[in-house]
């Protein structure tokens, strides 16, 4: 197991920096010039000059490269329109985005996986109807959509809950304090609702491809009590597309949720790629995509460490 | 406690002449001292020193935590005392003298004198920085110090004199101690002035907390506290303000005008902005060039209609020439008066004589680019419509800032902007009209890569009615108003510069609990200043 994990450590080392070739490369090549963008409508062409010398669009290619490079690794890359270096603008915003993420996880896998497992085991049930139509609602009905109308029933008409933004937070947290835990409800059920309709599908049709299964007939034939068959033997073993899928969410969930964070004007990292993208922020959007494509892989990784412990046929030695 | 603050003088800017008035901040009996406002604003921020911010977002913090060396009338947009008590303009107007109020302390204790006003705007003229801001003044030579309370703003010789003076934002004064000492970067990220609230914190993305100046010079500001909240989705915006989450909202979309002023909690502010958006042509290659096409254009669009179906008579009116309506000098009258209506018949007629000359190639096909702006887009939408139904095949194609800004600032390649024929842009400026016209019709300020004059216009009629105008001697209103309405008319009606255009109606919603704010036709946040002090019910 620990050499397959070095491998697989290394293996991300090789992508990232295929990545942040592939990320320079696309920066440099797209349209419009970003000291033009930044110094606004009506500058001078002098003091476009002046930050175009500054942000050091001038220097050959390489060296704008090994600038991101370099600076990414040490820490000290400075931030376009930020004032600030990358990774700390990059940081602000992860704490927002962690408890806004583990929130909704938690929330979609407390609801979606017993939903699902009781879809598949009542099927065609009134039950099972319940379920697979609220799936249906929540993969079909846009996040910020869903997420407005949270805010208006909660927010404006009973007034339970705060519309929007992070409120108090005790050494960076929300969820330490009493305001910030309220301010997480909205924006956290917003962005479970899809993960829990994935969720629910799939646990229920991987249950119900289990179920078939001629060892779930055995169990049953040996006298084992149904409560068993279907935890022990079949749940256990249709987990391993859940866990799929929701390690995938994880990776997509820690990159930013853009749309749920710029609805419910939650300051995470959701809201950061909008921004620095909208500034024209090559330091930060070089930073944020490395950041993210980190996120996604790591999350693979632990997926895939995950699987050994689920189906135990599976080694990676 | 609440202190009446008398400002020593009110000074006119007449030539050679310093005209001494009293004025004070008025009492507004009953006012309440204590409370928060929380204000969401549809944008992030991202410069907090005024020097180098170029972002009217910005400008909400700046307005608070600065003070500038003149303030702006609410009603008239004419100059007032602020940190200058008075000013004096010399007899050939080479040069501006100001005298300061004293008694100024930065929020960190140091003296406001006349060296931090003279660093203020050296620094910003020094191109060794690059501020965006220099453009505004361009007509300047340097600040100089007299004595610790008196300052001298010369002219450039070329810009003398200059009649629209100091009016910009970025005229915010800053502690030169203090800001060499942070350098810009950390300046910017915990500014220091001399306003009514002082900078507390600002987390990113989320919010900026700004808490009373108790040593504040002019008046005791009524408030504790003022949260500026980012909240980049409007609707989420406007259920906020619904809910009570904030106070004042920046901006406020047509469709949510009507049943906001229906809700008695909520006061709706508009007011004419300083604004200009206008579908205008590239006057530098055919057909656009030619004024027939041009003509021919804006015969195939009802301006009214369209304009009316994208504000819903609501939150923009229709523009007939390019200063805005809130200013002088918009001959409104005489312009709507001979603008040209809606001529479907005539613009085929202009178009087939066009065609047939080969001014129109066979087979062409026209693009009208716009930004990545709903209003933007939906107006250009319209016009390719009417020219579709009219024989020409155009297309609308929005275009994000950096790809839009280089085709219509052009390159050493594409010195015609050959790609370009119509186009959907916008201007804001100060409260002068040659904020709008220098920038948008001379030829000076069509510059290959950095132009504002994006259509390429040039007469130089033109040109020197702007020129002469913003350096009237003696700067009298009249003449120059005379000078603007004559350039206007050349370039609106006889040269058919733009297709039509529009005035955006700054609208804001503020909760009933709010009193004595009022919005300006800058777009201004002004919690505290020399002609408000703004309060909230307990």
């Amino acid at each position: 197991m620990f050499g397959y994990m070095v491998r697989r450590v290394l293996q991300m080392a090789v992508v990232l920096f295929g990545l942040t070739l592939l990320l320079f490369v696309l920066l440099k090549t797209m349209p419009g010039d970003p000291a033009r963008i930044m110094a606004g409508l009506g500058a001078t062409p002098e003091s476009i000059e002046v930050l175009r010398h500054r942000l050091g669009l001038y220097d050959p290619l390489y060296v704008q490269y090994w600038r991101l490079i370099s600076g990414l690794v040490n820490g000290q890359l400075q931030a376009m329109t930020y004032h600030k270096p990358v990774w700390t603008v990059i940081m602000e915003r992860l704490p927002a985005t962690v408890e806004l993420g583990v929130a909704a996880v938690i929330l979609a896998l407390f609801v979606s996986i017993p939903a699902g497992l009781l879809s598949a085991i009542y099927r065609n049930s009134p039950l099972d109807y319940v379920v697979t139509t609220a799936a249906l609602m929540g993969i079909s009905i846009p996040v910020f959509w869903f997420a407005l109308m949270l805010m208006m029933v909660f927010g404006v008409i009973l007034h339970v809950l705060p519309v929007s933004g992070r409120g108090e937070t005790l050494f960076g947290w929300s969820f330490l304090t009493v305001d910030g835990l309220r301010h997480l409800i909205i924006p956290s059920v917003a962005l479970s609702s899809v993960l829990m309709a994935l969720n629910a599908r799939l646990t229920r049709a991987s249950m119900l491809e289990v179920m078939r299964q001629e060892y779930i007939d055995t169990a049953r034939a040996k006298g084992l009590r149904e409560r068993v068959v279907l935890i022990k033997h079949a749940f256990r073993n249709a987990l391993a597309p859940v866990v799929t899928n929701i390690g995938l969410q994880v990776g997509a969930i820690f990159a930013g949720a853009v749309l749920t964070e710029t609805t419910t004007a939650w300051p995470g990292i959701g809201r950061l790629i909008y921004d620095s993208i909208l500034r024209r922020d090559q330091s930060v959007v070089f930073g944020l995509a490395l950041f993210m494509g980190a996120c996604y892989m790591i999350s693979y990784l632990v997926v895939d460490l995950l699987y050994a412990y689920i189906d135990p046929r599976i080694t990676y030695d | 406690m609440r202190r009446a603050v008398v400002l020593a003088s009110v000074a006119l800017l007449v030539f050679g002449l310093v005209v001494i008035a009293e004025t004070n901040i008025p009492e507004t009996p009953g006012a309440h001292v204590g409370g928060t406002v929380t204000v969401g604003v549809s944008q992030t921020f991202i410069d907090m020193d005024p020097r180098v911010m170029n972002s009217v977002y910005d400008g909400y913090i700046v307005d608070s935590v600065f003070d500038d060396l003149v303030s702006l009338d609410q009603e008239t947009l004419a100059p007032i005392p602020c940190v200058a008590k008075a000013w004096e303009v010399a007899e050939d107007g080479s040069e501006t003298t100001f005298y300061l109020n004293e008694g100024i302390k930065f929020h960190n204790g140091e003296d406001l004198t006349a060296e931090d006003v003279a660093y203020t705007f050296n620094w910003i003229i020094d191109p060794a920085n690059g501020s965006p801001n220099a453009t505004e003044y361009e007509w300047m030579q340097e600040a100089v110090v007299i004595d610790d309370y008196t300052v001298k703003i010369i002219n450039k010789p070329e810009w003398t004199p200059y009649c629209p003076g100091i009016v910009s934002e970025s005229a915010s004064i800053v502690p030169m101690d203090t800001c060499e000492e942070m350098g810009p970067e950390q300046f910017n990220l915990t500014p220091v002035g001399s306003g009514p609230y002082k900078f507390v914190e600002w987390l990113a993305s989320d919010h900026i907390t700004l808490e009373r100046n108790e040593d504040y010079w002019l008046v005791y500001p009524n408030l504790d506290k003022i949260i500026f909240r980012p909240i980049p989705n409007l609707a989420t915006m406007m259920l906020e303000l619904e809910a009570g989450g904030v106070d004042v909202v920046d901006m406020m979309p047509a469709q949510d005008v009507a049943r906001f002023q229906a809700d008695p909690n909520v006061v709706v502010q508009q007011v004419p902005s300083l604004t200009y958006f206008h579908v205008s042509f590239n006057h530098s290659h055919l057909p656009s060039s030619d004024i027939r096409f041009r003509k021919a254009c804006i015969l195939s669009v009802d301006a009214d209609a369209a304009i009316f179906s994208i504000f819903q008579g609501l939150t923009g009116i229709r523009a007939y020439g390019v200063t805005p309506a809130a200013l002088w000098a918009n001959d409104r009258e005489y312009l709507q008066s001979v603008a040209l209506e809606e001529d479907d018949a005539e613009a085929v007629r202009l178009f087939n004589e066009l065609k047939a000359e080969g001014i129109i190639p066979e087979g062409f096909e026209t693009t009208i680019y716009c930004p990545l702006d709903p209003r933007r887009t939906q107006l250009a939408t319209i016009v390719a419509t009417n020219l579709q139904e009219n024989g020409i095949n155009a297309q609308v194609q929005p275009l994000d800032w950096g790809p839009l800004l280089d085709l219509l600032y052009r390159s050493e390649a594409d010195p015609l902007g050959e790609d370009v024929e119509i186009f959907v842009m916008g201007w804001s400026g100060g409260p002068d009209p040659d904020n709008f016209i220098y920038y948008l019709y001379t030829t000076e300020n069509a510059v290959i890569g950095t132009a504002n004059n994006y259509s390429w216009y040039s007469n130089p009629e033109v040109d020197r009615l702007v020129k002469e105008a913003a350096t009237v001697p003696g700067c009298d209103q009249t003449t120059r108003e005379a000078l603007y309405v004559e350039a206007q008319r050349i370039a609106f009606v006889e040269d058919l510069a733009d297709m039509m255009g529009y005035h955006y109606i700054e609208t804001q919603g503020v909760l009933a609990r709010v009193h004595d704010y009022t919005l300006n036709a800058l777009g201004d946040i002004e919690f505290c200043s020399p002609q408000c002090n703004v309060w909230v019910d307990e």
